[in-house]
């Protein structure tokens, strides 16, 4: 289980997360919606430890991220995905996915290998493991970032914005492959502004507004006008974000 | 025959010297970049008092004349730590110290080019802050900083030649004891030059090529 108990989080002057609560438990999809500098991206970042908690706990199966020795088992459990793919550029894409394995869990360099091709195969691009990121486009850059953190075995992946980047048929590209990582029973906390694929693959849905959680409910409450629609804030930003 | 005349024996001593030159230039660049390497990992790490001490130590040698600190070493030191010094260890010790300062310099700023995303990327997998500096952070600045590292190489074959002051025998110094004999200093610099010019040509060509396969993963050739 992923917990987030009243975390709070600041930059100088700037409250980002006031008191956030949640929990994620195995096999469940649950997506993080709010405007931008809502606090979404912050509070994937504490989850994975890269931004120090001012307040409040978070645990990933019971390891305390806010705790050096914790973390490293907290950081094997959790893989993310980030908006901007962060591939590292001096690597093929099959180094890419399995330089964490290798150094991390200490798989076998030749194991490892074969699973990361197997993991490219089941993205569509078996075909272009040597291929460096440069030479990739977005949404391939962006799906060979999802074998990477798949690649670790993670019992939770944070997908930060994961589309954001990418136009719309790229945008569909990496969503065929989350849908299907959600058909398969994979726990995702899925940060998005896709509120249409958010609906489609989400058990429960989150929104975030001003560092607190405004709303969270399963997907189909969530949606529903008696429910997360009687909230004004949440109506208001569906009704923008559906203007297409 | 004229004691002026040029012998084919000045042939040997000219490469002699050009032997010694490359020789010292080699020894004092591999030494300057271990060491310079090992600063700027000792600052990567924040290494209390060290990270300080190898700072206010760059800081001296990037900013005095490499002349001065040859005169230092050769005849400071026999002064003040009784220790004697040949020409050719002042040589060694002064070279490889101000190399390793502009290696340091560089190696900072490589390391300091390479995007905060990278270092996240791989501390979220789990990498130990050491992993991420041999698998991610050093392959990138390596490409980074090559073609600096390449253009300090070569201005520091050029500095050799301040050694032949105190009495090493380097292509300068050859050049100077031709000079002297010959009487000819147009033709005894010119080919003295020459020899230096070829050498730093080799060493930037060798630099080109290293830094090409250090960048292959880069789609951008340049405009």
């Amino acid at each position: 289980m992923l917990k987030v108990e009243n975390v709070k989080k600041s930059f100088g002057a700037a409250t980002v997360l006031n008191g956030v609560n949640l929990t994620v438990r195995p096999g469940e999809v649950v997506s993080i919606l709010g405007s931008s500098g809502s606090g979404k991206s912050t509070l994937i970042r504490c989850i994975n430890g890269l931004e120090k908690l001012d307040a409040g706990l978070i645990t990933v199966d019971e390891f305390d991220v806010s705790k050096p020795k914790e973390l490293a088992e907290a950081r094997k459990r959790s893989g993310t995905v980030f908006q901007l793919f962060n591939l590292y550029p001096h690597m093929t894409a099959l180094k890419n996915i399995t330089l964490a394995p290798v150094e991390v869990l200490k798989r076998p360099r030749d194991e490892a290998e074969a699973e990361g091709r197997a993991l490219l195969a089941s993205v569509g691009l078996g075909d272009r493991a040597d291929a460096y990121p440069a030479q990739l486009s977005g949404g391939q850059r962006q799906r060979v970032g999802i074998c990477r953190a798949l690649a670790m075995k993670p019992r939770y992946l944070l997908l930060d914005e994961v589309t954001s980047a990418l136009d719309p048929e790229m945008t569909a590209e990496v969503l065929t492959i989350l849908a299907k990582l959600a058909a398969e029973g994979t726990t995702m906390v899925f940060v998005t502004h896709e509120v249409e694929f958010a609906r489609q693959i989400s058990n429960r849905v989150v929104f975030l507004e001003k560092g607190t959680l405004l709303v969270d409910l399963p997907t189909k409450d969530f949606f529903d006008p008696a429910g997360g629609l009687a909230q004004p804030r949440v109506a208001q930003f569906l009704s923008k974000m559906r203007k297409d | 025959m004229r004691f002026t005349d040029f012998t084919s024996y000045d042939l040997v001593l000219l490469a002699q010297g050009l032997a010694t030159t490359i020789g010292l230039f080699l020894a004092t660049s591999l030494i300057g970049l271990a060491i310079g390497a090992l600063w700027a990992v000792i600052r990567f790490y924040r290494v209390p008092v060290l990270t300080q001490l190898v700072a206010f130590l760059a800081e001296i040698l990037k900013n005095s004349p490499v002349l001065v600190q040859l005169f230092l070493v050769f005849f400071g030191f026999p002064a003040f730590f009784k220790v004697n010094v040949t020409p050719v260890e002042a040589a060694v010790i002064t070279l490889s110290a101000n190399t390793a300062a502009f290696v340091y310099v560089i190696g900072v700023s490589a390391i300091e080019s390479i995007a905060r995303e990278q270092v996240e990327a791989a501390r979220v997998f789990g990498l130990t802050r050491w992993q991420v500096l041999r698998h991610v952070i050093a392959p990138q600045a390596a490409a980074f900083s090559v073609g600096p590292l390449v253009a300090l190489l070569v201005n520091q074959l050029q500095v050799t030649s301040l050694i032949s002051v105190i009495g090493v025998v380097d292509l300068t110094k050859i050049g100077n004891i031709l000079n002297l004999r010959t009487l000819k200093p147009f033709i005894v610099w010119s080919v003295v030059g020459l020899l230096y010019y070829l050498a730093a040509k080799l060493v930037a060509t060798l630099g080109a090529r290293f830094e090409d396969r250090l960048r292959a993963h880069s789609a951008f050739r340049g405009l």
